[in-house]
């Protein structure tokens, strides 16, 4: 079950890479590394708990903490409507 | 069923980094940096080495796709050409 | 393990992943970065959550347990967090709002 839950994460990720390839803004391919994020800890989460390493979970805090970082440094920095 | 896993993650790694390198577009590439760096931290995971996995997550994808962003941000301000081009097409004028 | 631990969180996993997929499918139908931002922060963050739990009732002990909804609670703040930050960085932006065009 925990195997079949990470193909399904891995397909939800494929999915964001292809809207990383369309995106027509640049906010479209924020979203998609938002969306990494998210998707990111939960995969994280499972292989700490399929290869029995719990030391994954400090690994997951980094991954959540790093989506808003990079959010961040998105609107503060990066931002031009026209991208 | 790991190894369906494996290779999907390796192919997704290939795709991304290939992206990466190919784009014209800047930002663009930035963002397929910082995702890359993310695929990596989850293979150095499959590889059972959690540690160099955590020094990827925060270095790789983190604090450089971070910085990159910013340089970005910078590079798009000053539309102008830089200083040593705008040097050497004053010399060419004169 | 007891079954009736191990029925409900494969029960967990699986609702878990079908809002992740949801997601993800908004994330790739939907025609603008307003709604593509609706898809994703809500239904990402209850499958993770959902996950969460699953993962929680297959843990033994509760210092994991407390661990694992850390996480989750970091999850749901930074993400509305940053929901925020770029929907008004959009709005601001001057990226249109998608308006169906059938009555």
């Amino acid at each position: 079950m925990l195997e079949m839950m990470t193909l399904v994460l891995m397909g939800t990720i494929a999915l964001a890479v292809y809207r990383i390839e369309r995106g027509p803004t640049g906010a479209d391919r924020m979203l998609s590394s938002m969306l990494f994020g998210t998707s990111g800890t939960a995969l994280t989460l499972l292989l700490g708990e399929v290869s029995g390493l719990h030391r994954l979970h400090d690994m997951a805090l980094v991954f959540a903490l790093l989506a808003a970082v990079t959010a961040v440094a998105f609107v503060k920095r990066a931002w031009r409507a026209g991208d | 069923m790991m190894l369906a896993f494996d290779v999907l993650l390796a192919a997704l790694l290939v795709w991304i980094a290939l992206g990466s390198l190919s784009e014209l577009k800047l930002f663009k590439s930035v963002v397929m940096f910082v995702v890359f760096g993310l695929f990596m931290a989850l293979a150095w995971v499959r590889l059972g080495a959690p540690d160099v996995a955590l020094a990827e997550a925060a270095i790789g994808a983190g604090v450089t796709g971070a910085l990159m962003l910013d340089a970005v941000g910078h590079m798009r301000e000053r539309q102008q050409p830089y200083p040593a081009a705008t040097a050497r097409q004053d010399a060419s004028d004169a | 393990m007891i079954p009736v631990v191990d029925i409900a969180s494969t029960a967990l996993f699986v609702a878990s992943g079908f809002y992740f997929l949801a997601g993800s499918v908004g994330l790739v139908r939907f025609p603008d970065v307003y709604t593509r931002l609706h898809a994703l922060t809500k239904a990402d963050n209850l499958g993770l959550g959902l996950l969460v739990t699953g993962l929680a009732l297959r843990s033994g002990s509760w210092y994991t347990v407390a661990k694992l909804y850390a996480i989750w609670l970091l999850v749901l703040f930074a993400s509305a967090t940053s929901c925020y930050l770029v929907a008004h960085a959009a709005r601001t932006g001057g990226i249109p709002v998608w308006r169906n065009e059938r009555p």
